[in-house]
């Protein structure tokens, strides 16, 4: 509980460097687990990629063991046969010409006693599912690429490594579940891998774009090394990323619900195992994964290295120490945009409120609310633009 | 201020208006097959013979022909487009599925026949009666006999040999008075292999023409010799003199077991290039004979590679629980939302409602205009997008929090909290954005469905957030009310004297 306060008022101060090794284990071992699962397991594929034919009829009281004994001689028989929800039934079987198909469903409406129209037919060639994942595949590759470039462009190309390193990481994981637990993989899985893509980056995102911006102010000040100050970024970022990942597992879950209940959703909660597997790990992964790459490979740029050696020289011993509260104030208030890696102890012009002012509040920072208001309300900057 | 007015009207003016003209013309998002039932189809071409690419042209061809073949079923509201290199056929509601999906992607033959007779009223009405009187089993004997026989001579026979005479409707004529009855179709002078029959092969080309005495009009042009002209001739010969092989002095142009055009034959004989069929055609009927004289045969051979039949119980009861999932999604959002950020929080869900609101009249016109249906896959996207959208609001929330902890004001946290929020809110948004349109570009059927209404809920993410939410808050901070000023109504906690942990005090260096 005491936590939970915490973080509402904003007031926690994680050490996530100090978590990140022990984290990143984790990460290495499940990404070894699943790829371990890829191999030796394999992914259940639904017919979508491996062509066949699946038939779902609205069958109540018709058990398994029925449809397997109506089924006999149909070529059906052998194939997988299970309930959905309560009251349907899917077949699922390795024919695709007409003939044999239409057999199986004349055998199924009369099982159920319904109409010949009232069972769901699907039947893939199976040369169609080859170009699905290859065309999939052919998508994934450009998205990577054209996500890597933006990022590059808008942020830096080190982010670009952390954003995709983690984003990989997500993927790999969630179908290594997929692969464990052989779940059936159809489009809408692929649909959800490609929606945890898309989560996993709005949030590597806004992580990196804190960083940049708490960043460019921690480092002009050259006594924070960059993995204190990503910690300071973290911990400013972290309730964002616990909330974006609650408001978007919400309609999940939802789904996943009401998906068990109709039986007609089975689209549906395939869909969201997935996303939910997803999310959760997109929202670790940003945090932990995509962060920690990008504080190894800056820390190892000769300027970060410079200021981190200077205050090991200082303090005598390494290890991340807390933004002291006085630059928290002053990473609150903007003074510049400027690239992180530039340094020099000088602000750049670019600030857009007037510097003294700044600093001031920042001392004021704690300050009650009311004195502050009370004091001299700053005013609002009068900015024509939006 | 007047500024940030003018956005918030302006964009709920949008929504609004977006939503009645939804309303007042009657858009609905229109449903995939997967949520109401029906059956699709997804053909791709085999390669050509001789290796040669498939053009854009000869696909759009093979599109217009099955649509033309799949109308000729009677269903209602077929589509059938074009993804990519495959065509994409989909029939709504429940008859004769199967047939249709196993019609769709045949080849069939254009083929040229001597008529018969056409039925008159006086055949609908002993048809009729004979057939009502077999079905109430009064006759027997020799009355049976005869009455089977006049059903037998009018009942359509759409699949018989080419060998075989056979009854066929014509396309544009459903009523019974469209049977024509046929002769078998004629074999060619010179076949180029043994039985071969006239058909299409004949055929060089046809153009729909127009002039002034006869209106529209369709000039076919055969091949010379055999298979060709002089086939041609032959039945026109036999129909011409009313002979007993030809005694309608008709030929009849058979295509799919349908009947596109039965012109009467005025001469005995034709060069090849100086033949016209007039009648009282309309543009569109004479270019769509042309068509059909060109490429009565599908210019492509065709193989089913998805096919998807879904009962209408099992499509409704999806589209429910899509329905149903979305409302209780938005639900637990709302109380989440409300709960942590109280008076933002409802800002948040007005915000998602705008969004939601632009999102359906656009969704009902891209169905009503563009014939874009809104498939299970479309709606989990939109489902998806409910977290997405609110994210943004949380970008923004999260960093006024911050800002007033950090001792703002609500109100200058409020306006300098914004533009930084909306730049991140922006940059990550970009990153769905480009998801969205590689996906769309680049993949096919559910995919592609999913990644446009991805896509469109982002963008109107980025219009809700810029011309709503923003907007709304920065009037609300400036608001001469108590309640504008307390903290509390922004879901952001009193401010207590120090925090615990902090020890060190003193001015920034």
């Amino acid at each position: 509980m005491k936590t939970l306060r915490m973080l509402f008022r904003n007031e926690h101060h994680f050490d996530f460097p100090a978590m990140w090794r022990t984290a990143l284990v984790g990460s290495a071992v499940l990404v070894l687990i699943s790829v371990g699962a890829l191999v030796f397991r394999g992914l259940n594929l639904g017919i979508e990629f491996e062509g066949g034919t699946a038939w779902e009829v609205t069958a109540p009281g018709v058990s398994v063991a029925d449809t397997r004994d109506a089924l006999g001689g149909t070529g059906a028989e052998s194939g997988k046969i299970q309930t959905l929800g309560s009251d349907a039934i899917r077949v699922r079987a390795d024919l695709d010409t007409q003939d044999e198909v239409a057999v199986v469903t004349a055998t199924l409406a009369e099982l159920a006693s319904v109409d010949v129209t009232d069972v769901s037919v699907t039947t893939v060639g199976p040369s169609w599912g080859d170009q699905i994942t290859s065309k999939a595949r052919n998508a994934l590759f450009w998205f990577f690429i054209i996500v890597a470039g933006y990022i590059a462009v808008r942020l830096e190309w080190k982010m670009a490594v952390g954003a995709l390193v983690a984003v990989a990481h997500d993927i790999v994981i969630s179908v290594g579940v997929y692969a464990i637990f052989q779940f059936e993989v159809t489009p809408a899985t692929v649909i959800a891998f490609l929606t945890i893509m898309g989560y996993s980056l709005y949030d590597t995102i806004v992580v990196y774009d804190k960083v940049r911006d708490v960043g460019g102010r921690l480092t002009v000040t050259g006594r924070y090394t960059y993995s204190e100050m990503m910690n300071q970024s973290l911990n400013q970022v972290l309730m964002r990323s616990i909330n974006t990942s609650i408001t978007s597992v919400l309609p999940v879950l939802s789904m996943l619900l009401i998906g068990s209940v109709f039986l007609g959703a089975l689209t549906l909660q395939e869909f969201a195992i997935a996303l939910l597997i997803g999310i959760l790990v997109g929202t670790y992964s940003s945090v932990f994964v995509a962060a920690s790459v990008v504080a190894y490979m800056k820390e190892r740029e000769a300027e970060n290295r410079a200021v981190a050696d200077k205050i090991r020289a200082r303090e005598g011993e390494s290890g991340t120490r807390r933004v002291s509260e006085d630059d928290v104030a002053l990473a609150g208030i903007p003074t510049t945009r400027e690239r992180p890696s530039s340094s020099g102890g000088r602000t750049s012009s670019s600030q857009r409120s007037p510097r003294g002012q700044a600093a001031q509040r920042g001392a004021a920072a704690k300050r009650t609310q009311a004195s502050a208001r009370t004091g001299q309300p700053p005013k609002p900057r009068k900015k024509k633009k939006s | 201020m007047r500024r940030q007015l003018t956005y918030v009207i302006g964009i709920i003016a949008i929504s609004v208006a977006g939503l009645a003209y939804t309303f007042a013309a009657g858009n609905e998002p229109l449903l995939g097959l997967d949520l109401q039932g029906g059956a699709s189809v997804v053909l791709e071409p085999e390669p050509l013979p001789d290796g040669q690419e498939i053009t854009e042209e000869t696909l759009d061809q093979a599109v217009d022909i099955i649509r033309n073949r799949v109308d000729g079923l009677g269903v209602r509201e077929p589509e059938v487009t074009r993804q990519g290199e495959t065509i994409l056929v989909q029939i709504p509601g429940v008859d004769d599925q199967q047939r249709a999906i196993d019609l769709v992607g045949q080849t069939a033959e254009l083929r040229f026949r001597p008529v018969i007779e056409q039925a008159t009223f006086d055949d609908e009405v002993s048809f009729n009666a004979a057939l009502a009187a077999i079905e109430a089993g009064e006759l027997d004997g020799a009355a049976l006999t005869e009455a089977q026989a006049i059903v037998d001579r009018w009942t359509l026979t759409p699949d018989a040999a080419t060998s075989e005479p056979s009854v066929l409707q014509e396309r544009n004529n459903p009523s019974f008075q469209g049977r024509i009855r046929m002769g078998p179709v004629p074999t060619v002078l010179e076949p180029e292999v043994p039985g071969q029959r006239l058909t299409g092969e004949a055929l060089e080309s046809a153009a729909a023409r127009f002039n002034v005495q006869q209106g529209w009009s369709v000039a076919p042009i055969f091949t010379s010799g055999s298979p060709g002209i002089d086939d041609f001739n032959v039945i026109a010969a036999a129909c011409n003199a009313f002979q007993p092989s030809c005694p309608a002095g008709r030929v009849a142009i058979e295509i799919d077991g349908f009947v596109e055009s039965a012109p009467s034959v005025n001469a005995a004989s034709f060069e090849r290039d100086q033949i016209t069929i007039s009648g009282s055609f309309t543009e569109e009927e004479a270019k769509d004979l042309a068509l059909a004289l060109n490429f009565g045969a599908l210019p492509l051979e065709l193989t089913p590679q998805e096919s998807r039949i879904v009962s209408s119980t099992l499509g409704e009861d999806a589209l429910d629980a899509g329905v149903l999932a979305g409302l209780i999604g938005v639900l637990l959002v709302s109380i989440y939302l409300i709960a942590y950020y109280r008076y933002l929080g409802v800002v948040a869900i007005v915000s998602l409602l705008i969004s939601g609101a632009l999102l359906w009249s656009i969704v009902a016109w891209l169905g009503a205009s563009q014939g874009l249906a809104l498939t299970l896959a479309g709606v989990t996207g939109l489902i998806v997008s409910i977290g997405v959208s609110v994210d943004s609001n949380v970008v923004y929330f999260e960093h006024l929090k911050e800002d007033v902890k950090g001792g703002r004001t609500i109100r200058s946290a409020v306006e300098r909290s914004f533009p930084i929020a909306y730049s991140t809110i922006v940059k990550a948004n970009v990153a769905s954005l480009i998801a969205a349109v590689v996906l769309y570009t680049l993949t096919v059927g559910q995919v592609r469905g999913f990644a446009l209404f991805l896509g469109l809920a982002t963008v109107l993410d980025l219009v809700a957030t810029y011309f709503f939410m923003g907007p709304v808050i920065r009037i609300l901070a400036n608001l001469d009310i108590d309640l504008a000023r307390k903290p509390s109504t922004y879901g952001i906690p009193k401010a207590r004297d120090a925090t615990p942990e902090s020890a060190t005090t003193g001015g920034a260096s």
